[in-house]
């Protein structure tokens, strides 16, 4: 399985956090967010996750454009953290492309790598 | 004149964001087009942006507005975004957004005035403890430049260019002021450390050779809806003029650094931290109004810099307009120069991660000193004990506001401890 880390800020941390829980499960690129999205859309890549301030803009705007909102999520914005039963319904709504603000992302990566993992 | 002026701008953009031409909210401009493309029904919409924006205005906008009572861009057009997108889409929703939404410029102006005149009557006044929030982020900002260098190209280089700004600066500490001529010339020294942080991180940056960034195909993929924004552009240009103006009269800040340095008479450094913000903000706003259509009320946000250097509202507004206009007519030549330099859109990304980074840290100090200052030992401890229990609640409060707001409480706490003869 192959993760690409698009959205605009915090790349480093979230593919560092990927890497942690994991290891060699997943495959993690770090990419300009445009082709990140083009490589969700080429199909070469499984998962797109996106941070920035808001959880939407930076985070997802370009997967947004790309893949349209039937691919795309976000999991959580200031002030709201994410939720698990939340990403379970996206995961099963077959969303690809997860955003979260950079507050909340070592939970939004955990709280998604295991569900998908599963 | 100010009051007009903020009723102008919360109507205009209430209007904006009501017709889908310009929305603050980097996070609802890719939700836009699902809307006005029919995948999303108008309630989802408002429903959305509610949820996109008022915590930001409630937990981000209004702290930073009181700690230094100059309004912040944000506690204004998040709440416009959320007013355009509640009233409905036809011409009299239109009209109500506008009047709603001038309302809202008025009642948020009146309303932080008066709870900070609120505040000066308090038994224990803490208003001017309050002021040492922002006192760590005015010097501290400087070292952004040097920390958006090691995200991007390793800690060698970061660190480099961290001591590179810190001499810069401590040069210029010493000579200021400079005599030219017998002209006195003082040099500010987080200008200069700024202006050479930000000099060394493009240079690196501009000679980053790597893969294209793609901004350009975006062009073509979303032509027409680059020419919707376009088509827009008057409308857009007067936003602009408008908050330029209010900018020039010290009302609005656009982001917490230039807020606070205004707050303590550096105007020029304010300009020279909203100018480099703002290359930070143009991939950002660039790629998200390319691919949907939607511009921002505030553009790429240099108009803020230009304000703050013009300094006279009139001239301001009229720039201002002009700069808004530039960036929409150049915004396919903008893709094409990021495409070209594809390491300057990565600095771009780098530049807003290590802000929020400095911000983080350098309010929570602040916050301390300035809890500190209003209740001496217990300032300290709650300011801690809410940091980290905000961690484990999972940040309701946005963690670059937790100094602000930890003081402010504080303040109040104070008050009440003061009924029961607790200070």
């Amino acid at each position: 399985m192959k993760i690409v880390v698009g959205g605009q800020v915090d790349k480093q941390k979230i593919a560092k956090k990927i890497k942690e829980i994991a290891g060699d499960q997943v495959e993690v690129e770090i990419m300009d967010d445009i082709k990140a999205a083009n490589t969700i859309k080429q199909g070469k890549a499984d998962y797109y996750f996106g941070a920035c301030h808001t959880g939407g803009g930076g985070a997802l705007g370009m997967a947004m454009a790309i893949l349209s909102s039937t691919k795309c999520a976000t999991i959580s914005m200031p002030a709201k953290p994410p939720k698990e039963e939340k990403i379970v319904e996206e995961l099963e709504a077959g969303k690809v492309a997860f955003g979260f603000t950079s507050d909340h992302l070592e939970k939004a990566v955990t709280l998604l790598l295991k569900n998908i993992l599963n | 004149m100010q009051l007009i002026l903020m009723a102008l701008i919360g109507g205009m953009a209430a209007i904006l964001a009501n017709k889908g031409i310009a929305v603050f909210n980097d996070s609802l401009r890719p939700v836009i087009p699902e809307y006005v493309e029919n995948r999303m029904s108008r309630k989802e919409l408002a429903a959305t942006s509610f949820a996109m924006s008022f915590g930001l205005v409630v937990g981000f906008g209004i702290p930073f507005s009181l700690s230094a009572n100059i309004i912040l861009i944000h506690s204004i057009l998040l709440g416009t975004d959320i007013i355009g997108t509640w009233a409905p889409d036809n011409n009299k929703g239109a009209a109500g957004a506008g009047v709603v939404g001038a309302l809202y410029g008025v009642g948020l102006t009146y309303g932080l005035e008066a709870i900070v005149n609120l505040f000066e009557v308090l038994p224990v006044n803490f208003l001017e403890d309050l002021g040492a929030v922002g006192s760590p982020i005015v010097v501290a900002f400087a070292a952004f430049p040097a920390l958006a260098v090691a995200y991007q190209f390793g800690i060698k280089k970061g660190g480099f260019t961290l001591i590179l700004t810190g001499i810069v600066r401590q040069i210029a500490v010493v000579v200021s002021p400079l005599m030219i001529n017998g002209l006195e010339i003082s040099i500010n020294p987080e200008g200069m450390a700024l202006i050479a942080g930000m000099t060394t991180l493009l240079i690196f940056a501009a000679g980053e050779k790597g893969e294209e960034s793609n901004v350009g195909d975006l062009v073509s993929i979303f032509s027409k809806r680059v020419e919707r924004i376009k088509s827009n552009l008057p409308y857009l240009a007067v936003m602009g003029g408008l908050v330029s103006a209010a900018t020039a009269y010290l009302i609005l800040a656009g982001d917490p650094i230039s807020l606070n340095l205004v707050s303590e008479g550096a105007i020029n450094e304010a300009a020279l931290a909203a100018l480099a913000r703002a290359v930070g903000f143009v991939p950002l706003i660039a790629t998200t109004a390319i691919a949907t259509g939607v511009y921002g009320p505030v553009g790429m946000t240099f108009i803020f810099a230009a304000a703050l250097f013009i300094q006279n509202p009139l001239i301001a507004a009229i720039v201002g307009a002009v700069i808004i206009s530039i960036e929409i007519l150049l915004l396919g030549k903008v893709a094409t120069l990021l495409d070209k330099f594809p390491g300057i859109k990565k600095a771009g990304d780098n530049i807003r991660t290590s802000m929020s980074k400095v911000l983080e840290v350098a309010l929570l100090v602040g916050g301390m000193n300035a809890a500190n200052a209003i209740i001496p030992g217990f300032g300290f401890f709650f300011v801690a004990g809410l940091y980290i229990l905000n961690e484990i609640g999972d940040q309701p409060i946005v963690r670059m506001a937790v100094g602000p707001t930890a003081a402010i409480m504080v303040g109040i706490i104070a008050n009440i401890f003061a009924l029961f003869s607790l200070v």
